[in-house]
């Protein structure tokens, strides 16, 4: 039941925000923070809730729907979709709060907000693949309208790009799906008989057929180059807040699909192709750290370093995916990386889109070469701005190095080529931060910056709160640790 | 328990950052003092108590400390030489308000940091595995990088930070990926677990471990990066070049060489490098004009000789030596940094401020012996047993480390003749009216002066056993002609530095080019400018091919949405216009045949009745 209030009391909020027309700005932003962090508060119970010794999936919801098809509102979590949909919800709950411009049209813009939060909510807490399918497409609904109303540049075309490349990954997955779906005997789209039957192991082509359906389908989200040029155009165009969900919350999508679908209910194709899977994501790791570093806009660079984070994600589950390899320890150890990699990411990337917002709603302006000396004048956001770029270089004692190094030892024992060059993305994402951090803050301070003004309370208030899960997460994870082991273990089959 | 080392005073940078409204210079330096001094007493308390710490953060990963032998020389010396650098920087690199009482923000946050750099320290010495060191090791190299931004508002201060902090990540990458073969071969992150590595992977922990600490230390190939770290306010670089930052690589070799040296290419590895350095580093502290660059390419070349002690197998030896260096350099330090604030320059031969600060002068005097390794100091003792380490190997060995240490003589004497000798002719000083150093400032100078004095005590065969069996280290035998030897080269590089420093002469290119690290500077530039060119040609190549197949696609889709409104839907519009037209042409067609006339009828009977008995006659004989 508390899963389902989780993902509903935003869709009944966001339905409530368009039934009054009547309310001012500051309250709808009032009711859209109480009602995400309602949802917030229920998935903290669910997570106290939440036995690390019980079965692998918790709090578990059923409901017949359309039973002749084997369809059913199907609702649950292990560990691993836990410890994420609690992070997405802090960050809703972070991007509601966050100062933007609404352009005039507050109500619309926060019912947007809840209901792509109740939507992503629902992609984490699915148990049904056919639910897990419509709320991934939902998504992309309030994606859509959230840059496309409210974003600058060319917010139409962004949002469109956006929509169509996305939606035709969706499109392969729904394939997939089907291709799951229908391997089974009876026909069910419940997850946990196809996680326990894992009913494609062995069957050759098929399997690789469906396999490369549903790593296409997530890759294009994730995403994996050379699938991601949708994703720095979006960030560049999109409001900051709308910025950080995207790439706090909607990534992960792609992520956690590829440890919910082709990881648990195909182990054994995913096995034969772990190594490729490896090699891509190595690409991705470095490339997108390269480019990152070539990059002048404020924006582009950090949407660049998604890409070099989330390749470490995939790694990990890559990593954690080659069964043949007699080290359940190491597979774990990287599937739990990779899971605090996406926990990381988003707490992280997150603080970084919403400072990029900030600078925005200032200046109006991402290049990096128009900035410079604000050190002195803002120390706060200087000071949020360093811990996060610092937490994203992995730095140790912040919540990036507690992923990365899991996912580098357990990579190392895997596949050790493939660790040697994948630390080679530390030193870049380190170069480039500390470049991007002396262009904005250090030297001197242009003339047109005097009056650049510090970080307002709800801005400092909201990194704050981010910052402070970013160094919990860092000096002391155990109870982050403890609840996706719990899963992760039972996932490599070590439990 | 063991944690309060480390947690006293990273809270105490905490509580100084926070609370440091309006302090005075006295309050500022005094409170960080007293921290300082806490974590002394409570490292004399671990050491007779054998503390121990221990946080898990899940099965496979935790977080242990333990006191190594080591690790005890260290806990103690990091806050005992941090404590007169820390007190010092609180007269000479905070500044003040507008009203001449309360320290600035930015000097609190110096001595904040600098409190922050020996917690990271204290928690790099006391690690018990590879997790806990790798925590430490970035951390300082954080911190560090925080600290040599402290002047950011200067446009090239940022830079250099950024490229010292680089230099030493790229060695970090080597502590990853043998944390990671410990784990790979062990099951584990712990120090014990290297015992457990198998050749390839013992291979492999090895050559990550001495690039993480060839990096640190600033071996070669990496020294240059000690130059970039110039940048700094002088009591940075006087701690992080004696006690913390540089010194955490042979921290680490000395902590790890009884389980590295099982691997073949250890000892020679890591004498060729340490010898190669400290010989290449002495040829640039004797070319090098710029006072601070002079004492940080004599750091790179006197921990290449700690380097040598630990390859011949003697980590005792060089954890003395270390001992001995860190006073006397971080002393040399700040002493620079009194000569620099009376003349405004770090330039050697714009100093001379022997007739100025003559007590001071004094107090260099103790220092650039001892870094010369004249005897009777401590330094010059631990060197000796350096040379007499290197003679287990062999003779040519130890001729080598005697001229290194003939070198470092040399670059000494220079340094000691140029900033704190007397003016030839009373030239006019730069900067006269400048205010003699605070009392504070010499009282920390001269505090290290009497602290390098007072480990001549080592010289005494007594304090030699005991040391030997306080901290379980084995000595190497000494010959009577290595000493010979040594002293004779000391001797020598004493006089040519004297003579070279006499006849002046304006530096040629050649000279530059070896002061400044032999072009080192240069390479690793060239390395860094093509990764950005690297990353400027990719972020085109993303934004105009990647992304063109996106584009193409698009453009493909609209031609054919396009083609689609234009010929097919003409072809569909086409298809049934024609049917209804044939139809049209076909009823048109037979209304002519109803003709009302008998014999058109009659005669369309008879050819109907003539197919149907063609076709018959085909069926019958087919």
């Amino acid at each position: 039941m508390i899963l389902t209030v989780a993902w509903v009391a935003p869709l009944l909020g966001a339905i409530a925000l368009a039934a009054f027309p009547r309310w001012s700005e500051t309250r709808a932003r009032q009711w859209a923070t109480a009602v995400a962090a309602l949802s917030l508060l229920m998935l903290v119970i669910a997570w106290v809730g939440f036995d690390a010794a019980g079965p692998l999936f918790q709090h578990v919801d059923e409901l017949r729907w359309v039973p002749s098809i084997g369809v059913a509102y199907r609702v649950g979590v292990d560990g691993i979709a836990l410890a994420v949909a609690t992070m997405s919800a802090l960050l809703f709950v972070a991007a509601i709060i966050y100062p933007v411009n609404t352009l005039g049209q507050p109500r619309q813009y926060y019912a947007w907000m809840l209901f792509l939060q109740a939507m992503s909510l629902g992609v984490f807490l699915a148990l049904d693949m056919l639910l897990f399918y419509v709320f991934f497409d939902l998504t992309l609904v309030g994606m859509f309208f959230l840059i496309g109303r409210w974003g600058h540049g060319t917010p139409d075309v962004s949002a469109l790009k956006f929509f169509l490349y996305t939606f035709a990954g969706s499109l392969l997955l729904l394939l997939a799906i089907i291709g799951l779906y229908l391997s089974l005997d009876p026909y069910t789209f419940d997850m946990r008989v196809l996680i326990q039957q894992q009913p494609l192991a062995g069957s050759g082509l098929y399997a690789g057929l469906v396999f490369l359906a549903l790593m296409l389908g997530f890759a294009i989200k994730t995403p994996l180059v050379p699938l991601h040029t949708w994703l720095p155009q979006a960030h560049v165009d999109a409001p900051g807040p709308v910025s950080a969900i995207l790439a706090g919350v909607l990534l992960k999508m792609g992520t956690y699909g590829m440890i919910r679908l082709p990881f648990a209910m195909m182990q054994a194709t995913f096995a034969k192709y772990s190594l490729i899977v490896g090699i891509v994501a190595l690409v991705a790791i470095l490339y997108g750290a390269l480019v990152a570093l070539g990059q002048s806009n404020l924006k582009r660079r950090i949407a660049y370093t998604s890409i070099n984070h989330m390749g470490y994600t995939v790694l990990g589950i890559a990593v954690a995916a080659a069964l043949f390899v007699d080290n359940p320890a190491a597979r774990q150890l990287a599937l739990t990386g990779a899971t605090v990699e996406m926990i990381a990411h988003g707490l992280i990337t997150g603080a970084l889109f919403l400072i990029c917002g900030s600078f925005w709603q200032r200046t109006g302006d991402y290049e990096l070469d128009h900035y410079g000396g604000l050190a002195h004048q803002v120390p706060l956001l200087t000071g949020f701005t360093v811990l996060a770029a610092f937490a994203s270089l992995g730095m140790p004692g912040l919540a990036g190095f507690v992923a990365e190094f899991q996912i580098f030892a357990g990579t190392f024992a895997i596949y050790p080529w493939l660790a040697v060059l994948a630390v080679l993305g530390i030193l870049l994402t380190a170069a480039l931060f500390l470049d991007m951090l002396r262009r904005l803050f250090f030297g001197e301070l242009p003339s047109h910056l005097g009056q650049f003004s510090e970080l307002k309370r709800a801005e400092w208030g909201v990194l704050g709160v981010l910052s402070l899960g970013i160094l919990v997460i860092g000096i002391y994870p155990r109870f982050l640790l403890t609840l996706i082991e719990a899963s992760s273990a039972i996932l490599v089959g070590g439990r | 328990m063991l944690w309060t080392l480390m947690g006293v005073p990273l809270l105490g940078a905490v509580l100084l950052f926070l609370a440091g409204q309006r302090m005075t210079r006295a309050v500022l330096a005094g409170s960080a003092g007293l921290v300082l001094l806490a974590t002394l007493v409570l490292a004399g308390l671990a050491i007779a108590g054998d503390w121990q710490g221990h946080l898990a953060w899940s099965d496979t990963l935790a977080l242990t400390l333990k006191l190594s032998t080591a690790g005890s020389v260290f806990a103690v010396t990091v806050p005992l030489i941090a404590l007169p650098v820390i007190v010092y920087a609180g007269y000479h690199s905070v500044e003040l308000r507008d009203d001449y009482r309360s320290v600035t923000a930015s000097g609190e946050r110096l001595i904040a940091l600098l409190l922050a750099f020996v917690g990271a320290m204290q928690l790099l010495v006391l690690a018990n595995d590879f997790l806990t060191l790798l925590i430490a090791w970035e951390l300082v190299s954080a911190c560090s990088w925080a600290l040599i931004s402290h002047r950011w508002d200067q446009k090239e201060v940022p830079q250099a930070a950024a490229q010292a902090f680089l230099v030493t990540r790229f060695g970090d990458l080597g502590l990853y990926i043998a944390a990671a073969a410990v784990f790979a071969g062990s099951g584990g992150f712990g120090f014990a677990g290297i015992a457990a590595l198998d050749g390839g992977l013992l291979s492999v922990a090895t050559a990550g471990i001495v690039l993480a600490a060839a990096a640190k230390s600033a071996q070669l190939p990496f020294s240059s990066w000690l130059f970039a770290a110039m940048a700094g306010p002088v009591p940075v670089s006087a701690l992080l070049h004696s006690a913390t930052l540089v010194a955490a690589g042979i921290y680490l070799l000395i902590r790890l060489q009884p389980s590295l040296s099982a691997v073949d290419w250890f000892a020679p590895l890591v004498i060729g490098l340490g010898l190669v350095t400290a010989l290449a580093g002495g040829v640039v502290g004797i070319f090098q004009g710029h006072a601070k660059k002079l004492l940080a390419a004599s750091t790179s070349a006197q921990y290449g000789l700690m380097w040598v002690a630990v390859g011949t197998g003697f980590p005792g030896v060089a954890l003395l030596h270390f001992v001995a260096h860190a006073f006397f350099k971080a002393g040399l330090f700040l002493a620079t940094g009194l000569a620099e604030g009376q003349t405004g320059s770090y330039q050697l031969q714009d100093m001379r401020q022997g007739r100025r600060l003559p007590g001071i002068a004094l107090a260099t005097f103790v220092m650039s012996l001892a870094l010369a390794g004249m005897i009777p100091l401590g330094a010059a003792w631990s060197k000796e047993q350096i040379a007499a380490a290197a003679g287990q190997q062999s003779a040519w060995l130890v001729l080598l480390v005697a001229l290194a240490g003939g070198l470092s003589a040399l670059y000494a004497t220079r340094f000691q003749l140029l900033a704190y000798g007397r003016r030839s002719q009373r030239a006019r000083s730069i900067l006269s009216y400048a205010p003699p150093p605070s009392r504070a400032e010499s009282g920390s100078v001269l505090l290290m002066a009497w602290m390098t004095l007072l480990l001549s005590l080592v010289w005494w065969p007594d304090v030699q056993t005991w040391l030997g069996e306080a901290l379980s280290i084995s000595l190497p035998k000494s010959n009577a002609w290595e000493l010979i030897v040594s002293l004779v080269l000391v001797l020598l590089g004493i006089a040519a530095g004297t003579i070279l420093t006499r006849r002046q002469r304006g530096s040629r290119v050649w000279q530059e080019r070896i002061a400044a690290w032999f072009g080192l500077p240069t390479a690793i530039q060239m390395i860094a400018q093509g990764v950005l060119w690297l990353c400027h040609f990719l972020a085109r190549f993303d934004d105009r091919i990647v992304d063109a197949g996106l584009r193409g696609t698009a453009r493909f889709a609209s031609w054919l949405a396009r083609l689609n409104a234009q010929k097919g839907e003409a072809f569909a519009e086409g298809v049934p216009g024609l049917v209804t037209r044939l139809s049209e042409w076909g009823s048109h067609w037979a209304r002519q045949a109803q003709s009302g006339q008998t014999h058109h009828y009659y005669a369309g009977i008879s050819l109907g009745l003539a197919a149907i008995f063609l076709i018959l006659l085909i069926g019958a004989l087919l």
